[in-house]
């Protein structure tokens, strides 16, 4: 049985046409199931706990980056499959997937071609595209064997499934995209250094392939997971293999 | 002109970049890379290939290549693969196939590498130890001696008297 999560942005009028043509399609293919709007203050976990109780097997978020974080950062741990239909903007996670945004999405996940991936695991909590603390006074330390500093602010970036671009300078043509499945998440380190006058300007970065690491701040800094924002003073994260079982497409890019 | 460093700045040009290639950077290209400007203190290990543009303190190991960029700076025992030196290392390099030194190179450490190339330029001072050679070597003095004591006659000992 399939239960599609809706994200709440889809209720405008400008996506009554997608949405009507999404589940005309998925009736075509015999895998139309049960409906649930999501709000920004539903519980993901607890709703798609009780639907697997009900006899749901496979749960389909609907919406862009943002719902598919919001819905996995609390569901990982769920004991279904997970599948996934872009539409509107802002949908990054879905080509990394092999997903095509709107109706042809339903011709993925009526093949189910299922993959697990890794995701990341941070403060209790799981992150599925990628972590940011933004510029401050913050060490890092790696496998509890080595800590990398810089001489004044600094910003990290850890990517899973959202790719992170980064050129190593102006006339680099080839940019880096994040894999989900290396078995390790990426950490981009770009330290701040202060111009002449004011202000400041990046270095350029530097990567770090890891399973887990701290990051520790003289004083709270803020950090953002899959679009939440928190204010931390201390920061564990850790890589959890094969967490997510996935139906990606054809095209995707790990 | 006078705006403040944010994310926005960070993920620089996305929309530029998503129309080049997706594909780079793969599982096996794996590289660690240490920036300017950034300090690492401890047991520095990986499994990829290591990029060093700042500085490092303690320990730095890898089973694969090491580049040390101009500017660089490692105060370390280092154990690589394969390296190409343009900084500063103060330390022991171990390397298991080839070192090269380019002419930035400043080495103050023994080095022991199968294949060593230094460029006209490069700075070092320590002991140079190539295996291969050493066991070669070790054999022919071996033999050496071995003639020296069959035959009774030393020529140092002969000259000295």
């Amino acid at each position: 049985m399939y239960v599609y999560l809706y994200d709440n942005f889809l209720r405008q009028k400008k996506f009554d046409a997608e949405i009507r043509n999404v589940e005309v399609r998925l009736t075509d293919y015999g895998i139309a199931g049960k409906i649930l709007r999501l709000t920004n203050y539903t519980d993901a976990k607890q709703i798609i706990d009780d639907e697997i109780k009900r006899g749901a097997k496979t749960v389909v978020i609907v919406g862009n980056d943002h719902t598919f974080g919001h819905v996995l950062s609390r569901a990982a741990t769920c004991e279904c499959v997970f599948g996934f239909l872009p539409i509107g903007p802002e949908n990054t996670i879905a080509e990394v997937l092999g997903v095509p945004v709107g109706v042809s999405a339903c011709d993925v996940l009526a093949r189910r071609r299922r993959e697990k991936l890794d995701i990341g695991w941070m403060n209790n909590r799981y992150f599925v595209s990628r972590l940011q603390v933004k510029a401050a006074a913050v060490r890092v330390i790696y496998d509890s064997k080595f800590s990398v500093a810089a001489n004044d602010l600094m910003e990290v970036v850890v990517c899973n499934l959202q790719p992170f671009y980064w050129k190593r300078d102006r006339d680099d043509l080839e940019p880096r995209v994040v894999h989900p499945q290396d078995g390790k998440l990426e950490a981009f380190l770009r330290p701040l250094t202060k111009k002449r006058f004011w202000g400041y300007k990046y270095e350029s970065p530097s990567v770090f392939p890891f399973e887990e690491m701290e990051i520790v701040g003289k004083t709270p800094f803020t950090l953002e997971a899959d679009g939440k924002i928190s204010k931390e003073l201390k920061v564990k994260i850790k890589l959890a293999h094969g967490k997510i079982d996935m139906v990606v497409g054809r095209n995707r890019k790990f | 002109m006078f705006q403040k460093p944010s994310p926005s700045i960070a993920l620089e040009n996305e929309d530029d970049v998503n129309g080049a290639q997706m594909g780079a950077g793969g599982p096996d290209e794996v590289e660690t890379v240490v920036g300017p400007s950034v300090n690492v203190e401890g047991d520095f290990a990986s499994e990829g290939n290591i990029i060093v543009k700042g500085s490092v303190s303690g320990s730095v190991h890898t089973s694969r290549h090491l580049s040390v960029e101009t500017g660089a700076k490692i105060m370390a025992n280092v154990r690589a693969g394969g390296a190409r030196i343009a900084g500063e290392v103060r330390g022991n390099i171990k390397v298991k196939e080839d070192l090269e030194l380019m002419a930035t190179a400043r080495v103050v450490g023994d080095i022991e590498a199968k294949v060593l190339k230094i460029d006209a330029g490069a700075l070092l001072f320590g002991k140079v130890a190539m295996p291969g050679l050493s066991n070669t070597d070790n054999k022919s003095t071996a033999r050496s001696r071995g003639n020296l004591s069959k035959k009774g006659d030393n020529p140092i000992l002969e000259l000295a008297e």
